[in-house]
């Protein structure tokens, strides 16, 4: 039990507080209650986990203040481990050529690896999604190997192509469309992750498993070719 | 069928509801109309509105009838007239419903002494709602249209018009507060007294740096005694988060969903629709609520 407790947001919020630190079992803990609260169907606007914390929003504070009995009664029933089989385990084709790769050269220069070093390493590991933000639907995975462990970049990129693979600090992600940002880019994926004519338009959900493993650039393309629904997306690379 | 062109597209004109929710969990803002105070009160003159109202900032939009006609009503404090297809001019307000004909301009030249002004149409603009909502996030690409509107874009509007009675409503009171009452943000004892009481007490200046995703504020420099970078947490809108340059930011509708600095106060949801008409140069104050 990492919950710490629960305080007011303004008028309209809550905060539920699972302590200061960041690890992958506060996550899951976060990330359990996330989806506990979401089956809930409180009458909130939003609910937004991130790494230590649940926000819950509200229309008033007279809504919130309804609804929070409720939500600390879920999360004394220690009993509701229903939600471990919602989550997938993804297994997601990268290409790192170098067309791809902008910055794998620093991660080598940093940690004195090879290239081929470098791809091993980071399709060695099965990500965990620890909450997805910064913009619709980039996932936050995490960790990488030690050896991967790379700071941001002094000057962030303008313009990081859609699709990229980034590396910054221990966490690793996918840029769902062209942004700014200051990940160091090490490879692209063939196909995108979030989709605005779906329903649910986020390939990625918190909790969600996410291993890489490297194709050629020949592959990439035949598979950016299929243009692949959202729904094919899951039914061909996740179980 | 009817349709309207937009002759002009004004300064920053986007289609906006009440807010997109349920998916910020997805990283998807909440956004909607910055005064949602005015497209309540428009509701009552275009009851058959479709969630669908166009939102403009500063010098508004041009909108003429191409085809049939259309019934709309305007809110907000502006100046505006309506060009007739026979060359006359014609005079008209807010709060009161139009009736436009083929042929016919309206042109929305200016916001009077706030920021932001919306126009209800009957029946829509014909456009399908994306994640549930019509409203548009620009910088996140997401919406009905999913950028800010251009000259040349056009509308199709199926229904006619049900009635032509003009219907309108008083003048409504929409005081200009400048002085807000805040609560306690999350991050709130990352301050010392010291600074909460500058914050409370000093004069704080909205600069040009202001949009739908937040309103930059000039003034004293609000320092952390403990740290300007939090791990990065929800955040919803009217939170005011200082960054390490000490000036803070109150968040607006477009906010990015989850936030690294720490949040000194929050605005209540109505003053949130308030502080966005306040034109740069506006000065206003806080005080602190600490019962709630």
């Amino acid at each position: 039990m990492y919950f710490k407790g629960i305080n007011s947001y303004g008028d309209r919020g809550l905060v539920l507080d699972f302590g200061n630190e960041t690890s992958k079992s506060i996550s899951q803990e976060v990330n359990e209650t996330f989806l506990n609260i979401s089956n809930l169907n409180l009458q909130s606007l939003n609910i937004i986990p991130s790494f230590n914390k649940i926000v819950v929003i509200f229309e008033n504070s007279k809504i919130r203040d309804q609804n929070k009995d409720k939500i600390i009664m879920k999360m004394k029933d220690t009993n509701s481990q229903t939600n471990k089989k919602v989550t997938k385990t993804w297994k997601i084709p990268a290409c790192y050529n170098e067309d791809f790769a902008l910055d794998i050269k620093i991660i080598q220069k940093i940690h004195q690896i090879t290239k081929e070093e470098v791809i091993n390493l980071h399709s060695s590991v099965r990500y965990y999604t620890y909450y997805i933000g910064f913009m619709p639907g980039f996932p936050y995975l995490g960790d990488v190997p030690s050896q991967l462990i790379t700071p941001r970049l002094a000057t962030p990129r303008v313009k990081i192509p859609a699709r990229s693979i980034g590396i910054a600090k221990n966490h690793t992600c996918i840029y769902p469309k062209v942004s700014p940002g200051g990940w160091n880019i090490i490879g692209q994926i063939p196909f995108d992750i979030f989709d605005l004519q779906s329903s649910y338009p986020s390939l990625f959900l918190p909790g969600d498993r996410v291993k890489f493993y490297s194709v050629s650039l020949s592959e990439f393309e035949k598979i950016r070719k299929y243009n692949f629904s959202l729904n094919e997306l899951i039914k061909e690379y996740s179980s | 069928m009817n349709s309207i062109i937009i002759t002009r597209a004004g300064t920053h004109s986007t289609i906006q509801d009440f807010g997109r929710f349920q998916y910020q969990h997805l990283g998807v803002s909440p956004s909607g109309a910055m005064d949602q105070r005015i497209i309540t009160e428009l509701q009552k003159i275009i009851p058959n509105h479709q969630n669908q109202f166009l939102e403009f900032a500063y010098v508004g939009p041009s909108i003429k009838v191409k085809e049939g006609s259309v019934k709309i009503c305007v809110g907000g404090n502006c100046n505006m007239s309506i060009q007739k297809n026979n060359n006359s001019q014609l005079e008209c307000q807010p709060y009161k419903s139009i009736n436009l004909f083929e042929g016919d301009e309206l042109i929305i030249h200016n916001t009077i002494d706030s920021v932001y002004g919306y126009i209800a149409f009957e029946h829509g603009l014909g456009l399908e709602p994306c994640l549930n909502s019509y409203s548009t996030d620009t910088k996140a690409g997401i919406g009905s249209i999913n950028r800010p509107l251009n000259d040349e874009d056009i509308f199709h509007i199926s229904k006619d018009v049900s009635s032509w009675d003009l219907i309108s409503i008083p003048k409504p009171d929409l005081e200009k507060v400048t002085n807000f009452k805040v609560y306690p943000g999350p991050q709130l004892q990352y301050f010392s007294d010291n600074t909460l009481q500058s914050f409370i007490s000093s004069v704080f200046t909205i600069t040009n740096q202001s949009d739908r995703m937040g309103i930059r504020l000039k003034g004293e420099s609000l320092i952390s005694s403990k740290s300007h970078d939090i791990l990065s947490e929800g955040i919803l809108p009217g939170s005011i988060q200082v960054p390490s340059d000490g000036q803070p930011i109150v968040l607006m509708r477009d906010i990015p969903c989850t936030g690294g600095y720490p949040k000194i106060a929050i605005l209540s949801e109505v003053d949130i629709s308030r502080i966005s008409q306040l034109p740069p140069e506006t000065k206003i104050t806080f005080d602190l609520q600490t019962i709630y």
